[in-house]
């Protein structure tokens, strides 16, 4: 059993029930048809059009998530815009969450 | 683990698997019949999701020549399988889960993933244009709708743990300690959009419209099932059912967690089928509210969209919903009773 200050969870209990449900489902899997027509039907449906190449189709890593990076592209341009490369630019960013943190925790733990 | 153990956790999980695709293929059917009849037309008989498994046994389950046939196969088998076990965690019919001790809500937020990353697996390998957009919307899409989810979770088991003393993350506590009655007026508030919250969700996490880009007939083809056929596409037809009663079953445990049998002076039988049946019947009702009549009722979303939706609303909405749950007990208490 594995456990936190909060939860917990068996991984040997939840592994045996898994193959189990596994082997119920591979049965039933096991009890559809095997045998598929070869030729024409083995080509991906691409409602009627030639497959291009692989290379055309294919989905580069960096645009997997596509629609998650153009909904927040105005965060993700605003962190691009501040990714410089520029080490003043960066010791400037942590001077400045620096003096923030300290004028919003530090300081007032201090007067109290 | 024990001899005992043991038993109960085969015979528990072959148990849960046979109620689970009966009662997931049931819901399937009388989803259909209502949407069917908003509609305005007949519908098919309500036991139509099992002749179309029958039948989809039955027909040529082509692999295409491109695909990685192994992952291709495999997919579906992994999906209902993790489906199945997602339900030995979670109380049925008032009783605590089968796998009690055992696994907490955190495990079943894990658990949930599963099914979807076993879809976008058997995506990726279909070898097909389609199915990879898909598989990738997929994905965007849980990565929208996982951190609401699990602010709604710890929310609630934050207010558990303020009320009481326990194993606040396990859904057995929380089902044996109705939330509403532990809650003022704020926590109520905050209640209320925390299951509104999980509501939206669930549509997505059963690829289900508004939320079903992943799938998207009219646009992409069916997306990353678009390949699949036969008795690969029975198996996640059937996942599809086990999952559906699977989430409908975690929000009636976590929010509606209540039974009528103390009403009646009944025996312990009658009253084990009373609650039952007024279980499946809680069961329904959120299926009805969270899939069917949304699916019937609105369009389609883009990704973007369905990307702002979880990210903006509905974050917002759980945040919303945590911090009112605080301020209950920590500003102002106002008991609604």
């Amino acid at each position: 059993m594995l456990e936190t200050t909060g939860g917990y969870w068996s991984p040997i209990v939840w592994i045996v029930a898994f193959i189990v449900a596994f082997l119920m489902a591979y049965i039933m899997w096991g009890m559809g048809e095997k045998k598929h027509a070869k030729g024409e039907q083995e080509k991906p449906f691409l409602s009627g059009q030639d497959e291009p190449s692989k290379e055309a189709v294919h989905v580069r890593a960096g645009n997997i998530y596509w629609g998650f990076t153009e909904t927040l592209s105005g965060y993700y341009d605003f962190m691009k815009k501040i990714h410089t490369g520029i080490i003043n630019d960066y010791v400037l960013w942590f001077l400045g969450m620096a003096a923030i943190f300290f004028l919003a925790i530090v300081l007032p733990g201090v007067i109290m | 683990m024990t001899g005992e153990l043991f038993f109960k956790v085969v015979m528990g999980t072959i148990g849960m698997a046979i109620f689970a695709i009966l009662l997931g293929l049931s819901f399937k059917g009388i989803d259909r019949k209502i949407a069917a009849h908003m509609q305005s037309r007949v519908g098919p008989p309500l036991r139509q999701p099992f002749w179309d498994v029958g039948k989809l046994l039955i027909k040529d389950s082509v692999v295409p020549k491109n695909a990685v046939s192994w992952l291709f196969n495999f997919a579906p088998v992994i999906c209902l399988a993790s489906s199945i076990t997602l339900l030995l965690y979670i109380p049925i019919a008032g009783y605590g889960p089968l796998l009690q001790g055992h696994g907490d809500l955190i495990l079943i937020l894990y658990l949930l993933t599963i099914p979807a990353l076993s879809m976008v697996a058997g995506g990726f390998a279909s070898g097909s244009p389609y199915a990879t957009v898909g598989a990738q919307r997929e994905m965007v899409t849980m990565m929208s709708y996982e951190f609401p989810l699990a602010v709604a979770a710890i929310s609630i088991a934050w207010k558990m743990s303020d009320a009481f003393k326990g194993d606040v993350f396990t859904l057995s506590f929380i089902s044996s300690h109705p939330i509403w009655n532990n809650v003022g007026l704020l926590g109520i508030i905050g209640l209320l959009f925390l299951l509104l919250a999980v509501v939206i969700i669930l549509p997505a996490e059963l690829s289900k419209i508004p939320f079903d880009v992943a799938e998207a007939e009219t646009e992409i083809a069916g997306g990353l099932l678009v390949e699949y056929s036969g008795r690969n596409l029975a198996l996640f037809y059937l996942a599809d059912g086990v999952k559906t009663f699977a989430l409908s079953s975690l929000v009636v445990a976590i929010f509606f967690p209540y039974n009528i049998s103390q009403f009646f002076a009944l025996g312990s039988i009658p009253a084990f089928i009373i609650d039952f049946l007024f279980f499946l019947l809680k069961v329904s009702l959120v299926m009805l509210f969270a899939v069917t009549l949304v699916r019937v009722g609105v369009a389609r979303l883009r990704i973007t969209q369905v990307v702002s939706t979880y990210w903006i609303a509905v974050t917002l909405m759980a945040l919303l919903g945590l911090v009112l749950l605080m301020w209950d007990s920590q500003i102002l208490t106002i008991r609604w009773w």
